[in-house]
């Protein structure tokens, strides 16, 4: 009965390109097991759960973005920069009128530069956005060198709280994750992001702009590490430099776990989401368990290569 | 409108492309009429490719135009081509392997319903088209999972969808074994029997005589004449191609001594499979036929070490008598540093550094016997000196292999063994992708070698190859030697009859 299950969940994977297994799909449902075992008043607790949500929404649209530009064999590490960029700019002076759509603007012109230079001049991807990555570090530190500002109060509400129920953070979850699904599978622009990441010398012969399609992959990207930014800033009601240092490679670790392949051309929105949750309900578990910060960090490394391992990465096109 | 004469489905007129000073394609024109095939051949470098490229979009011409159904055209790219009726199966497929086969088939012009992706309506017409060309699989596969053959039907019905009049083949056959290519020249006498135009790029004489109606000959990029096969034989068009006759491809055998440069015994070249046992002369060219698949690859590959074999017994002999024993399970280096040299059917992932030079290719045949960190020195004098014995044409050994012909290619993994001076030879496939002329200069080197002492074992699935080249030649079907005999006395059928045997009698092992 398991074997069969086995095989065929084995099957449906070697003919897809979402990267999603048993693998991808059994690390957060035996944590949540787990979880819910060693601490079940704690983990099921309404508060708790809530707790989990804003822990993970920001990771969420991070590497929704990072995914995109997996998906077509590239790197992003500055996407922790836009965020700590953006929570500087909204935590500033401006009126709200002006800055959100100043860090939007930013935000793309970021995405715009990493694609020009990755696609254009033939420059590896993570060399490209680590220069961004330490530029934008720097501007950050130059527009708020420590911690605090005020932040609309219009982006705190949207971002905290709750309506009829229903968190907010939840509502910036789905949004996202349907947004970048619906983009994915329902619209040309998805399928020929899947061609580039395949072969980018045959989608182009096949008449799909391969430059143009990943230079869009990197500006959304940084688009939406300014929405997780927007939300981090309202979120801790303040403009932090150092905020986003960690998310550029989480989100990597993130899509990673969920079956995305770095060498382009698989992946899946609902890898991003089932590699965010394994990450968070890792925090979280240890949290409960009361872990160490340090010894978390290490055991996240573990579960990475652990769950690599156990996924067959079979390269595109072998 | 230009006008073109009733029934030409595309013409090109007096089109140009250099790259840099190399004049790939000069003032070439040439109409296909609708319901026929088209050929068109020359040895590697005549430019057919770049006029295949220009047809099919991938390059734009620097002058000269192009006719399709007698209307000016102008492609940005393939796509555009087809959508102008112009369908290319390259000879690299082009199938993106992480699409589905309907995924691929509409890249480019899916198909959409209110805005959004129309994913079924993509698999219904897919499927639509799949069985017009009698490809049966699920249009949802992925076309990584296809075999070569299916691939190449895919790429056949993205022409058939987007309904063209021009089909363009660049070297089908080159990935297709026997049986795959009778099926194409199915599927291309379909096509042509439904009015479409076909052109059909190949260096392959037997192909072109037996598919083609006409066949226009490129000679250094330029146009050297278009005729209709039929009144041409075989030994014309290689005169046409080569531009001067080739009288003899293969260079006379010589008599081999008795001495035994290597002896073979007891190699079970991997897991399960049959122990076979030969000795190899020296001066001698031997030669393994066999249907593909047959294990030839395995034994050869076994013998240098390139794979590891279950167990072997080899004995190898210098010029001396002087005996040594080789376990290729040491690995090809070891099997190198014993003299044997290992060119293999795929040069340019297996065995070629492309973005190399010539010299460093060659090069490193003079250093595998060095230790790992000792400094390498310059032997350039060495390297042209060989270069210039082996006609080896570059414009010098610092250009890079990459940009060589398949015939130069296959003379600089060559060389690399001659300056390692190796004294075995083993080759699979030592003419796949050389034209004609470099043919002959390849034939005429391994004989030259076999002169010099050295021995030669070649696996090959081009049977005349075997029987010209080769003095003695050994019959492989499932992975057993099951006949042998003079090269002088061998003859097509005479092979095929031992090697199809088996397959009658027992499975084949692959």
């Amino acid at each position: 009965m398991i074997a069969t299950l086995a095989r065929r969940s084995r099957r449906a994977v070697s003919n897809s390109r979402t990267g999603i297994s048993a693998v991808t799909l059994g690390i957060p449902a035996s944590l949540i097991v787990v979880l819910a075992i060693a601490t079940p008043h704690f983990f099921l607790s309404l508060q708790n759960l809530t707790n989990l949500v804003n822990q993970m929404t920001t990771l969420l649209i991070v590497a929704l973005g990072q995914l995109l530009v997996a998906i077509v064999a590239g790197l992003d590490l500055s996407v922790g920069s836009v965020i700590s960029v953006t929570t500087c700019i909204v935590s500033s002076d401006l009126s709200p009128a002006l800055s959100i759509p100043l860090a939007f603007a930013l935000g793309a012109f970021v995405g715009l530069v990493n694609g020009y230079g990755i696609v254009g001049f033939g420059i590896h991807p993570i060399i490209m956005t680590l220069s961004t990555m330490t530029f934008l570090q720097g501007l950050a530190y130059l527009i708020r060198a420590v911690p605090g500002g005020t932040i609309p109060p219009v982006l705190t509400t949207l971002a905290s709280g709750a309506t009829l129920g229903v968190p907010h953070a939840l509502v910036w979850s789905a949004i996202a994750f349907f947004a970048v699904a619906a983009l994915l599978y329902r619209t040309r622009f998805g399928l020929h992001l899947f061609a580039v990441g395949g072969q980018p010398e045959s989608a182009r012969l096949g008449g799909v702009p391969a430059r143009r399609v990943a230079i869009s992959a990197y500006v959304l990207c940084s688009v939406l590490a300014v929405f997780a930014g927007l939300f981090v800033a309202a979120r801790t009601a303040s403009g932090d430099p150092a905020v986003g240092v960690s998310f550029g490679l989480d989100s990597v670790t993130a899509i990673a776990l969920g079956g995305a392949q770095l060498s382009g051309g698989v992946g899946s929105a609902l890898g991003a989401l089932t590699g965010t949750l394994s990450l968070a309900l890792v925090s979280n578990g240890l949290n409960l368990l009361d872990v160490s910060a340090f010894l978390q960090s290490a055991l996240k490394g573990v579960l990475l290569i652990v769950a690599i391992c156990a996924q067959r990465r079979t390269a595109v096109g072998l | 409108m230009a006008t073109t004469a009733a029934g030409t489905a595309i013409e090109a007129r007096a089109l140009c492309k250099s790259f840099g000073p190399t004049k790939a394609v000069a003032d070439v024109s040439l109409a296909v009429r609708a319901g026929s095939v088209h050929a068109v051949t020359g040895e590697n470098g005549a430019g057919k490719s770049t006029l295949m490229k220009l047809l099919a979009g991938v390059e734009r011409p620097d002058s000269g135009e192009l006719l399709v159904r007698g209307e000016r055209a102008s492609f940005a790219n393939p796509r555009d081509a087809l959508v102008r009726g112009v369908s290319t199966v390259f000879q690299e497929f082009t199938l993106l392997p992480n699409l589905t086969v309907a995924e691929n088939l509409y890249l480019g012009r899916e198909p959409l319903a209110r805005g959004a992706l129309d994913a079924r309506k993509m698999t219904a017409d897919a499927s639509a088209v799949l069985e017009r060309v009698g490809l049966a699989v699920s249009p949802d596969r992925l076309a990584s999972r296809l075999t070569i053959p299916q691939q190449q039907l895919v790429e056949i019905a993205k022409g058939v969808s987007a309904d063209a009049s021009v089909f363009i083949f660049d070297e089908p056959t080159a990935t297709l074994n026997n049986a795959e290519v009778d099926t194409l020249g199915a599927l291309i006498d379909d096509l042509r029997s439904r009015g479409k135009a076909i052109l059909y790029i190949s260096h392959r004489l037997e192909e072109i005589f037996r598919f083609c109606d006409t066949v226009t000959v490129l000679k250094d990029g330029r146009l050297v004449t278009t005729v209709p096969t039929a009144t041409l034989c075989e030994t014309d068009l290689v005169t046409l191609m080569v531009g001067r006759p080739v009288h003899d491809l293969f260079p006379p055998r010589s008599t081999i001594a008795p001495a035994v440069a290597l002896d073979v015994r007891k190699l079970v070249p991997g897991p399960g499979r049959p122990e076979v046992s030969f000795a190899l002369h020296a001066g001698e060219i031997l030669g393994i036929a066999g249907l593909e698949g047959q294990g030839q690859r395995e034994i050869l590959r076994s013998l240098t070490g390139v794979v590891k074999p279950e167990s072997s017994d080899i004995e190898k002999r210098d010029a001396n008598g002087n005996a040594t024993r080789l376990d290729p399970r040491h690995g090809p280096t070891a099997a190198v540093v014993a003299g044997i040299g290992f060119v293999p059917e795929d040069r340019k992932t297996e065995g070629l550094y492309l973005d190399l030079t010539i010299y460093d290719n060659v090069a490193l045949g003079r250093l595998k016997a060095l230790p790992l960190f000792s400094l390498a020195p310059r032997v350039a004098t060495f390297v042209e000196a060989i270069a210039a014995r082996m006609k080896l044409r570059a414009e010098s050994i610092k250009q890079n292999v990459g940009s060589l012909s398949g015939g130069n290619q296959q003379k600089v993994m060559l060389a690399r063994w001659f300056a390692a001076g190796v004294d075995v030879l083993a080759i699979e496939q030592p003419t796949r992708g050389v034209d004609v002329g470099a043919k002959a200069e390849i034939y005429g080197l391994l004989r030259e070698f076999a002169n010099e002492g050295g021995s030669v074992i070649v696996a090959s699935s081009e049977l005349t190859e075997i029987i010209g080249l080769c003095d003695r030649v050994l019959v492989v079907r499932g992975g057993r030697f099951v006949a042998e005999m003079r090269g002088a006395d061998a003859t097509e059928e005479g092979l095929l009859e031992h090697a199809l045997d088996a397959l009658e009698r027992e499975p084949a092992v692959t």
